[in-house]
């Protein structure tokens, strides 16, 4: 007795992409309330633009009406016809809506385009049928019909919503304050493999809170690395440039051969590395380099780490790349640190579009690429958030801007989650002007 | 002229959280469609569940009938679950009120009758207005009497569980999740015998200890936190022993209880946590953050070795398992339980089994959420724990946590709740059955803790 559409997320998705970023809203199902063309057609009028699509064995048949339409008003008509993923057309009319239907008394009514509710079936002429690219049968038989309302995907009553939601967003971030003022930033840390989108969400934080779009940080285009250094970067709040209360840190890239070396992971887990470490992916940072962190302090050390991954490539991960991707993960963990995850590049995503990032965790295919994340690398499903990045774009999009708030502000969560269970000794002692703060090095030189 | 609600995007958002992460289509909005109860009809008939909205100018008012709008001038048909709630513009709090009522459509009205055939809600579309009783007023908390509106709007509901009960819990959750929290954080340890309670969870490897950890701390904190690494590996992702404290939100006062976590027990001998250490938990011997050795229990040597009499002694042992494993558990594992399970009756600890993952968990608790269910879908696995650990069936919790999702959702979160209220009520019971001594002793310990 459910009244849900029979088409598919992707069928569904192709007609909408097709007719221009549109969502569906289903007004009529045949199989559920069998009524006249007359009353269907009384459901239909003053709807605005609409769709009728028909499901014959594997084909759909669409018939689109543009306008917003009455009774007395003759209406163009688009045919499609989606076929596996091909989809062709073609146009008739100006007609009245209700010469494309079929009554009892005019069954022989001639028509290039006519469905007959009671026979379910649909008679077209030759020509549109060679236009529709179909077999040469006039009547096609068909098992339900549906009728959907189609609104634009994005409206400016859901652009409204959004805009107030980044503010809302912006703002919780702005005035977050670390767990007790143990630090005045937290520093998160970004790891992945190489062309991630670490340092493109590093931009992408900082456009927002710069007002506008950035590309501070060089991303990389080709497969190699691009980040070599180790970057810690603050953003400055837009109107008083003051620091923000959280620091990104960019790490080179993990990579089969080459790339991050695991040993340096610890070492920046603890704090040890300074800000613009040039990266060797031959051996690990030592004590004996020149501006090795002895004794870092507790803002010093990574509160909170997001492991960054494409999710074009969730599923081509190699062995080695898995295996590493595990042990940096135990590696964070073991520094007390609870990892999450940041899924890029979802935009890029077949028939994804922009409306669609607003409602993204309901989109089947990213739940399927979250699924994957959660399959092959074991990260639960709860910690795992899509972000959107700017890559090409100029203006500043509200829309992507609050799916990377969003995270950024759970980012910020588990910060604090981080600092509350610190043990006692490993808390600054910063009260006692030159209290040595050995204790937290004790901790974190690997033997 | 767009046919679009006059819903703002939050409104929206709140009101298909209240139903349970539906969709909403809107299929009649009087302003585009007419006003007459047929232009209604029209497009509301046969169309499955639905929600009807009115709008005042700052209040929203609505009424949910669960399956298909009736029809004109039918007899009336049995009471269906509608609900009615109300919500002022620009603000997601939502007031409801859970009536079983009977829709019908007379000439021109659609009315909701109670069971003693009293009018309780009413509106004339033509007419623009709408009635309210006393009854429902009240609950709604607003003025009972006549009133116009601006427009009306009709939305199919999609997604939602066609089931009265479900409704019922649905609407009924926001409050007894309330009414859950406050007694839990009023919650003191039966005759003040000790100032903490020591909860110990114990179970295969990815069986969801961390993960209930982090889902009670997440329900007292009110947004997800993660303190626990959870995850899944071929071994226990949790590597160290952990006591971890509750705290009634941020910056909050510690609650009087404390969950401990553990390393996963794995099937295999010299993986996962050494059944060996689990005396030395119980004792309160173990130190919080103490590094698990799959090969060898903790010793007296150890550093950190905490003396019995001042650690912190365990008082309910909860034995963690996927619920979706249950019945093809290795027979490894179960002697491994079972190995488990007597060193824990030696010390005598309350025990409870916690079964994680329950995919249908809104259906395990009865309507007024006071019990589980006596129909739960996962009886056979019950059945199983219950004949491999031997636990009666009222201590056998199911619970599902937050680990597909981090939407707050108040179904979730009163299953977390009352899991944890039954634990406390198990310690309870096992600290007023302590014999004299033993009390003596137990409270000697609090003492001493308190000194510390
Ligand atoms: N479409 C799309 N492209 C993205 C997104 N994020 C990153 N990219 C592109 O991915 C490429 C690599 O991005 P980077 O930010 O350089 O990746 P990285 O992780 O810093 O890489 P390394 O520094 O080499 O480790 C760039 O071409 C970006 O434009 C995204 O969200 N969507
Ligand atoms: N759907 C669902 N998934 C869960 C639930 N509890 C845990 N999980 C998932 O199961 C996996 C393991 O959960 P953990 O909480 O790490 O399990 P654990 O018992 O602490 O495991 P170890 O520490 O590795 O022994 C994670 O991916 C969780 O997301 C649950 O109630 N429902
Ligand atoms: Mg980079
Ligand atoms: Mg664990």
């Amino acid at each position: 007795m459910a009244v849900t559409t029979r088409l598919t997320w992707m069928q569904e998705k192709k007609l909408q992409n097709y007719l221009g970023e549109k969502q569906f809203s289903l007004l009529y199902k045949a199989s559920v309330r069998a009524i006249s063309a007359k009353d269907l057609l009384q459901t239909c009028y003053n709807q605005g633009p609409t769709i009728t699509v028909i499901y014959s064995f594997d084909r759909i048949l669409g018939a689109y009406i543009q306008e917003n339409y009455h009774e007395n008003k003759p209406v163009r008509i688009t045919l499609l016809v989606l076929e596996g993923t091909e989809i062709s057309r073609c146009e008739i009319g100006p007609r009245l809506p209700h010469c494309f239907y079929c009554s009892w008394y005019d069954r022989n009514k001639i028509s290039n385009f006519l469905i007959d509710l009671s026979e379910k079936t649909v008679k077209m002429s030759l020509g549109t049928i060679k236009e529709l690219k179909l077999p040469e049968n006039q009547k096609i038989s068909f098992q339900e019909c549906e009728v959907f309302r189609c609104e634009d995907l994005l409206d400016t009553r859901k652009m409204k919503g959004v805009t107030e939601l980044r503010e809302s967003l912006l703002s919780a971030i702005r005035t977050y304050k670390p767990y007790r003022d143990l630090v005045h930033q937290v520093r998160i840390l970004l790891l992945g493999p190489t062309g991630a989108g670490k340092s493109s969400f590093f931009n992408s934080v900082k456009s927002v809170f710069r007002g506008c779009v950035t590309h501070q940080v060089l991303v990389g285009s080709g497969t190699t690395g691009t980040s070599e250094q180790y970057r810690t970067y603050s953003v400055k709040a837009e109107n008083d440039g003051s620091p923000l209360p959280f620091m990104l840190c960019d790490s080179m890239g993990l990579s089969e051969e080459g790339g991050l070396c695991m040993d340096d992971i610890h070492h920046i887990l603890k704090g040890h590395v300074p800000d613009r470490y040039q990266f060797d992916c031959m051996k690990p940072i030592t004590q004996t380099n020149s501006n090795y962190i002895k004794f870092p302090l507790l803002k010093d050390r990574i509160h909170c780490v997001a492991f960054v991954f494409d999710a074009n490539s969730i599923e081509n991960l190699s062995n080695e790349m898995v295996t590493k991707i595990r042990r940096a993960r135990r590696e964070t963990i073991k520094c007390g640190v609870v990892p999450l995850v940041l899924l890029t590049c979802v935009d890029s995503m077949d028939l994804i579009r922009r409306g669609d990032i607003i409602d993204i965790y309901r989109c089947t295919p990213v739940k399927l690429k979250m699924e994957a994340v959660h399959r092959e690398l074991g990260f639960a499903l709860s910690d795992i958030f899509v972000v959107c990045n700017y890559t090409s774009e100029w203006a500043l999009d509200p829309i992507k801007d609050v799916l990377n708030l969003s995270a950024l502000r759970q980012l910020l969560w588990v910060a604090d989650d981080f600092l509350e269970d610190l043990p006692p000794e490993e808390i600054d002692l910063k009260w006692i002007p030159f209290a040595r703060p050995v204790r937290l090095s004790e901790f974190s030189v690997t033997p | 002229m767009a046919v679009t609600t006059r819903l703002t995007w939050n409104e929206e958002k709140g009101l298909q959280r209240l139903l349970g992460n539906v969709s909403l289509s809107l299929l009649y909005k009087s302003s585009v469609h007419g006003c007459s109860i047929k232009d209604m009809l029209e497009r509301c008939t046969l169309q499955g569940s639905t929600v009807t909205v009115i709008y005042l100018d700052k209040i929203i008012i609505g009424a949910f009938i669960l399956g298909h709008y009736p029809q004109e001038d039918r007899d009336f048909e049995k009471q269906t679950s509608s609900f009615h709630f109300l919500f002022k513009k620009n603000t997601t709090e939502i007031t409801t009120a859970f009536l079983n009522t009977a829709p019908k459509i007379t000439s021109e009205e659609l009315t909701f009758y109670s069971s003693g055939y009293n009018k309780i809600f009413s509106l004339t579309p033509h007419k623009c207005h709408f009635f309210l009783a006393t009854l429902l007023a009240k609950i709604l908390k607003v003025r009972p009497g006549v009133f116009g509106y601006l427009e009306c709007e009709v939305f199919r509901v999609e997604g939602i569980k066609d089931d009265g009960g479900y409704i019922r819990r649905i609407t009924g959750a926001t409050e007894r999740r309330s009414t859950l929290l406050a007694e839990l954080r009023n919650y003191k340890p039966y005759a003040d015998l000790v100032s903490e309670i020591h909860i110990l969870l114990l179970g295969p490897v990815g069986s969801g200890k961390s993960s209930f950890i982090n889902s009670v701390k997440s329900v007292f904190r009110g947004h997800m936190t993660r303190q626990a690494a959870v995850g899944s590996d071929i071994t226990s992702i949790t590597e160290l022993y952990r006591i971890y404290s509750i705290k009634d939100g941020k910056d909050g006062t510690s609650l009087p209880f404390m969950l401990c976590d553990t390393m996963g027990l794995d099937e295999k001998e010299g993986v996962g946590l050494c059944v060996d250490d689990i005396p030395h938990i119980l004792k309160g011997c173990m130190p919080d953050r103490y590094h698990f050795n799959p090969q060898k229990p903790i010793t007296s040597r150890h550093p950190n070795f905490t003396s019995p009499s001042l650690g912190d002694r365990i008082h309910c042992v909860a034995y963690v398992l996927d619920i979706n494993c249950i019945n093809n558990l290795t027979s490894e594992m179960v002697v491994k339980l079972k190995q488990v399970k007597e060193e824990v009756l030696n010390s005598g600890v309350a025990q409870v089994a916690l079964l994680t993952k329950v995919e249908n968990y809104h259906e395990v608790l009865q309507d007024n959420f006071l019990n589980m269910k006596k129909s739960v879908t996962s009886q056979s696995q019950i059945m199983e724990v219950q004949k491999i650990l031997n636990i009666p069936i009222y201590n056998i919790l199911l619970v599902d946590n937050y680990a597909s999702d981090w939407e707050p959702d108040p179904l979730k979160d009163i299953l977390i709740l009352s899991v944890l209220k039954q634990m406390l009520q198990a310690v309870d019971d096992y600290l007023e059955d302590l014999p004299p001594q033993r009390t003596d002793e137990v409270a000697r310990v609090s003492q001493l803790s308190i000194c510390d």
